[in-house]
């Protein structure tokens, strides 16, 4: 523990008596051996090495609870004042590595194995084999190019999200009438968008985009025939919902501008196009950053539109890796191979986005990771 | 004897002003534009489940002009007048996994965003460090619960929450709900936080508070906007969740996307109805919206700029 | 009962005269083809003509209490092997389908009347369709069958059945829902495993052929037919060879109807969770089912995937050569499901022909859903003048046709896990018989339910004139339906483990096949099949080989 170069400076007078010292140790430790026990018992019942039965895994649940506790009480013994430093965030942490654990060991464990839930032998461990199938699979390329093509329209949301955002907080009548219509779409669920407008409103002969594209000199519209434009569908799709989003994030950046700032450079006689790129633009670049980084992460899972509306269709144009594992997982039960692809899936994602980071972090003041 | 006035509007002037028109007329278009982009998909939701099914086939859109409408869609839910009263198995289930979904969003929002704020107060006031993981580190490690794909936590999930016996619960929903917007909340809040001068703190534990009371009364009602927005993040994400959801519960704590997907199936798709659940399921949060609209904004990367 | 069908029914508030016409018509109508039962109302007509009253054709949709009413007056067999109240505390667990507020909704309500007399309390869980096949695999795969009852479809029988995890059926229930009734392809081996009986049917399926008349009846058409030397009269297609002839034919013709453009046979080229193979299989089947073979789709000694021998071939090459045609389909036709081409193309005038469960031919002519009004009429699949012999592996050139019994049809079955608790055993059965009995399936047939017709009883057409239904009209929609169950070469899909994981990588083939990623029909069909063998491989050859047998009934 070292608190070091905190940012809030606090003086402590905590005198941490040997007995203290103790007591929270053998909290600490004490605790920790009643979980092992637990999950020893749990473990050794499993195998049936002792003629305990258990039902569930509850006995272990409280184990570990158990020693969360102690650890979180321990902390105030063992440190004082610092220690409950540390009681903000490790709550939070423990919580967290009790939800993932488990389930990601068991996910790498599944990963490496050949399993099909429709067969009868069950989980079988084959080691890399799923990597090298994935290797050779192109619909997961495929897909992975396909992230690339949605990735990169973040770029365009962005654009209008800005813009949006910078009518919104100019002077203009009704303005939260209009705040709160352009929050709309992020409220709908991706199901609902999916069937109500993706299928309703995109039928080629009666949905009011067909018609209004008709009006607009498309004679024959359609909107998944080609996979360039079904690909551009599902991008505005989903760029719909989402917008919002990014706009809000940067609404609320050009409210906290100074009005000295804004006031200075009109007084400087700067024009609208360079008063923004000089002034407006540099002062939101670190909360852009910071949306178009929440929202390349929920790009990254993009399913639900997919799954629904188009399947990946025509042959994977429009498939995200998420939706094509999706396919391979639920429809076809492979679990094995299906994991592992979402495994590796993840390890790009938190490559990319450390790199991301690291670009950012030392292109700007560094400001996400402190 | 000359003929202009002698408050002429000079050329300059006149052009200003047509500019400033046109200007004006630019941006109440797109306004416009867009509110009928954000707006017309839900009002098309709320029309068509009105709808008869001729109706929706021929697009039709505006009620009393276009087509009659009718409670079809309402009725297949038991809510419409005429069914309101009587028996209705249907709405019975409506309104079960309507509570259940008003439960966990609401549950697993306000764990997070009580959990969260503590995570992101700690990260933004202290250094901390535990075995080689840092301050950044641990912010990573959080926000990369928001990376993971869901289906790399199906299986493993089913089988730990069978092993616990928390299959088909509120409580396995709003545990694992509070996981996946636990990031974000963390994110929004240590931006509320970095915020909020640290001097503030100072003054309060010179004034003899502890730490932890002093964030209990001075920096969360400071920081309140931010958590309500976050609060309200977590509610959309967490209120149309389907996956873990179609996967997890089944008697108990069934939720109502689940239900949305039920309406279409070999035998077509019931417009009506879904559309009826649809709106139906996004109201909550429209209202939420427009009441709480300000503290989204307010509350949002109010730190960004420094 | 189809619920298009129904509401059209209710909408038009059926006149006397127009019903006075139907009875007259049906003495012109001769009795449909292939019908097992006579034209005589079966025992306990009075019952079944009082259930049929309910609510009665023209009072609206029925209502939880009409079902409710239904669930009353049906319980007599339950009476007769259930004492009042016998079932006490007795907690059960029923999973099905909650398909468009049906299916498990419908069940609830013909189940209550049975809680109250028996006393036992059921738990529901509602599955989407989409959900169904992920959420039954997971359960069995990860020992979380939580459940007691299960509505399923017959595909899943290898799955479920395979692994021993249902109960085998008792006689009495045996004797309470009269198997004997059933139609033929539901009768063994469809339902059974390893020679026990398992399934209470409560469904039938099949694929029926739906053809737009008014197409056939145009002068223009047959003139430019005559004209552009097309083989044969202009009359309704009963070969896919004319299928397919008719449809490039009519690219780039006017719809004698709409005005819009007119289109031949609608593919649905896009998959629909596994469910769009079923739309090929429809053009293959009369190419591939061998009368003399009960197997299609695989040999049964090898588990060799059929799916790329000339006649599944000549199936997508089929399609393929239409994709190329420019108006053949609709725009956009390659996103396009089964569900599209039914409801919201066929059903709203666009396109001629189009394969479906019984349901949507019966719709398209009378629901006013669509503006085809009644100018559809319908059929059993179309066959072919050859039929590949996989023994000899070569073309035989005789006439063939094979329905294709897609789905099989839902069935209720009881897990194996009450057969520790006698009273909970007989609970389960109870229920399940209670669902599959003869008079309810009835009303179930007749009204919107979800489910089709699937006794030769519920083919007596007199009954469903009684209730109020156009003679004409039932007998056409129930005619090709019963014509295809009855078919002795019906194509039945094989019951094995993981049928939809072949189903479902198929789609995905497919779909790169007709956006032209492969280089031809032959190329598709070979990736399917390098697909499908991995999939066996991976499930394990020798056992899918034993179940396969197993479920042809071998």
């Amino acid at each position: 523990m070292n608190t070091q170069g905190d940012l809030l400076h606090v003086v402590t007078l905590d005198t941490i008596t040997p007995r203290r010292v103790l007591l929270g140790r053998v909290l600490i430790w004490g605790s920790a051996a009643i979980m092992a026990l637990s999950f020893a018992i749990l473990g050794l019942s499993e195998y049936g090495a002792i003629p305990l039965q258990f039902d569930t895994w509850r006995i272990g649940l409280y184990g570990y609870l158990f020693w969360a506790t102690c650890l979180c009480f321990a902390q105030v013994v063992l440190y004082g004042e610092k220690g409950k430093r540390v009681l903000f965030i490790l709550p939070g942490v423990l919580f967290v590595v009790a939800m993932v654990v488990f389930p990601l060991f068991y996910a790498i464990l599944i990963g490496l194995s050949d399993w099909n839930l429709a067969s009868p032998n069950g989980r079988q461990f084959n080691g890399l084999d799923n990597f090298r199938q994935m290797w050779g699979d192109p619909f997961y390329w495929n897909a992975l190019k396909n992230m690339v093509y949605y990735t990169a329209a973040i770029v365009v949301e962005y654009a209008i999200a800005f813009g949006l955002a910078l009518i919104l907080a100019s002077d203009i009548r009704a303005r939260k009438f209009f705040r709160v219509a352009f929050l709309m779409p992020l409220m709908l669920s991706p199901v609902a968008v999916s069937w109500m407008v993706g299928k309703s409103m995109m039928e080629i002969r009666f949905g009011p985009i067909a018609r209004t594209a008709r009006w607009l000199g498309w004679d024959h519209p359609s909107f998944f025939g080609s996979p360039e434009i079904a690909r551009a569908t599902i991008m505005l799709m989903d760029a719909w919902t989402y917008i919002p989003f990014m706009m809000i994030m940067i609404l609320a950046g050009l409210q906290a501008i100074p009005r000295e700032v804004q006031e200075a450079a009109k007084v400087d006689g700067a024009s609208g196009w360079r008063n923004f790129w000089e002034v407006t633009f540099p002062l939101m670049l670190p909360v852009s950053i910071t949306a178009i980084l929440i929202r390349i992460i929920f790009k990254l899972k993009l399913a639900d539109i997919i799954i629904n509306v188009t399947s990946g269709g025509p042959g994977g144009a429009t498939d995200s890796v998420t939706s094509f594992i999706f396919r391979e997982y639920r429809d076809r039960s492979n679990v094995g191979y299906g994991t592992l692809l979402a495994l590796v899936y993840l390890v790009l994602i938190v490559v990319a986005i450390t790199i991301f980071m690291k670009l950012m972090d030392r292109w700007m003041n560094p400001r996400y990771l402190q | 004897m000359s003929e202009t006035p002698i408050f002429h509007d000079s050329e300059a002037d006149l052009s200003h002003k047509a500019k400033w028109f046109a200007n004006r007329l630019v941006i109440y278009g797109i306004l416009a534009l867009w509110t009928l982009i954000c707006l017309f998909p839900i009002y098309w939701t709320l029309t068509t489940s009105f709808k008869m099914a001729p109706d929706v086939m021929q697009g039709n859109m505006i009620p009393w002009v276009d087509f009659e409408p009718k409670w079809r869609g309402w009725k297949s839910l038991g809510l419409s007048p005429d069914t309101i009263f009587t028996e209705s198995t249907v709405r019975e289930e409506f309104l079960k996994r309507f509570w259940n979904s008003t439960i966990s969003a609401l549950g697993s929002s306000a764990l997070a965003v009580i959990l969260g704020s503590m995570v992101a107060y700690g990260l933004s006031r202290f250094r901390y460090k535990f075995g080689f993981m840092r301050n950044p580190d641990i912010s990573f490690f959080f926000l990369s619960q928001l990376i993971l794909p869901p289906v790399v936590l199906a299986l493993p999930f089913l089988v730990l929450y069978k092993q616990l016996d928390l299959l088909d619960t509120r409580i396995g929903l709003i545990l694992l709900y509070t996981l996946t917007v636990l990031p974000i909340v963390i994110w929004i809040m240590r931006d509320q936080f970095q915020a909020i001068p640290v001097e503030l703190e100072e003054a309060a534990l010179v004034d003899g508070l502890s730490i932890w009371g002093a964030f209990v009364t001075i920096i969360l009602p400071i920081a309140l906007p931010g958590m309500v927005a976050a609060f309200i993040l977590a509610l959309v994400l967490t209120w149309n969740e389907y996956f873990f959801a179609a996967l997890l519960t089944s008697t108990d704590a069934k939720t109502l996307p689940v239900m949305v997907a039920s309406q279409t199936g070999s035998q077509g798709i019931n417009w009506w109805s879904m559309a009826a659940l649809s709106w139906a399921a996004i109201m909550p949060l429209i209202v939420i919206g427009i009441v709480l609209e300000k503290y989204i904004i307010k509350g949002m990367a109010s730190g960004a700029v420094k | 009962m189809k619920t298009d069908l129904f509401n059209h029914i209710v909408q038009m508030q059926m006149s006397r005269r127009k019903m006075m016409q139907g009875v007259a018509a049906t003495g012109l109508a001769a009795a449909a083809g292939g019908m097992g039962a006579a034209p005589a109302f079966a025992s306990g007509d009075d019952l079944r003509q009082q259930i049929l009253k309910i609510p009665g054709v023209g009072q609206g949709s029925p209502t939880d209490g009409d079902w409710q009413k239904v669930g009353e007056l049906t319980l007599g067999p339950t009476k007769a092997t259930v004492a009042e109240g016998e079932f006490e505390g007795v907690e059960l667990t029923f999973m099905g389908l909650n398909n468009q507020n049906l299916h498990n909704f419908l069940f609830r309500g013909f189940l209550k009347p049975w809680e109250k007399y028996t006393g036992a309390k059921i738990n529901w869980i509602d599955l989407a369709q989409a959900d169904y096949n992920a959420r039954l695999q997971q359960s069995i795969a990860t020992q979380t069958v939580d459940f007691d009852i299960i509505e399923m479809g017959a595909p899943f029988e290898g799955d479920v059945l395979g692994k021993g995890l249902a109960s085998e059926m008792p006689e009495w229930v045996k004797d309470v829902i009269d198997m004997d009734d059933y139609v033929d392809y539901l009768k063994a081996p469809v339902g059974t495993w390893g020679g026990k009986t398992y399934r209470v049917s409560i469904d039938g399926d099949c694929h029926t052929f739906a053809y737009r008349k008014d197409y056939y009846e145009n002068e223009e058409f047959a003139a430019a037919w005559k004209e552009s030397g097309g083989e044969g009269d202009w009359a309704a297609p009963t070969t896919w060879a004319q299928v397919q002839a008719h449809s490039k034919f009519l690219a780039g013709k006017k719809d004698p109807l709409t005005g819009l453009d007119a289109h031949g046979f609608l593919d649905p080229l896009k998959g629909w969770g596994g469910f769009g193979f079923y739309f090929l299989e429809d053009r293959a089947t009369a190419y591939a089912k061998h009368p003399d073979d009960p197997a299609w789709l695989f040999d049964p000694d090898t588990m060799k995937p059929r799916v790329n021998n000339p006649a599944f071939v000549q199936a997508i090459q089929d399609v393929m050569d239409l994709i190329a045609i420019k108006g053949a389909y609709p725009a956009d036709q390659i996103n396009a499901d089964p569900g599209t081409t039914a409801f919201q193309q066929f059903l709203a005038g666009t396109g001629g022909m189009l394969t479906w469960w019984g349901d949507v031919g019966s719709s398209a002519r009378t629901s006013d859903t669509s503006v085809v009004g009644d100018v559809v009429g319908f059929s059993t699949l179309p066959g072919s003048d050859k039929v590949w012999n996989s023994k000899t592996n070569q073309w035989d050139m005789q006439a063939n046709e094979a329905p294709n019994m897609a789905y099989i049809g839902w069935g209720v079955y009881v897990m194996a896990r009450v057969d520790s608790d006698a009273k909970k055993h007989k609970a389960a059965w109870s229920a399940a018989a209670h669902l599959g009995g003869k008079d309810l399936s009835l009303w179930a047939s007749a009204y919107p339910s979800g489910f089709q017709p699937y006794r030769n009883s519920h083919f007596q057409f007199d009954e469903w004139e009684a209730a109020g239904y156009d003679r004409d009209y039932v007998e056409d929609y129930l005619g090709s339906n019963a014509d295809s169950y009855n078919h002795p070469n019906g194509a039945i899909e094989p019951r094995i483990p993981g049928i939809f994981q072949y189903y479902s990588v198929a789609e995905d083939e497919l779909a790169k096949g007709f956006a032209g990623q492969y280089g031809g029909a032959q190329e598709t069909a070979d990736a399917i099949a390098a697909a499908w063998e991995k999939i066996t491989d991976q499930i394990g050859r020798d056992s899918q080989i034993a179940l396969y047998k197993e479920s042809l009934g071998m």
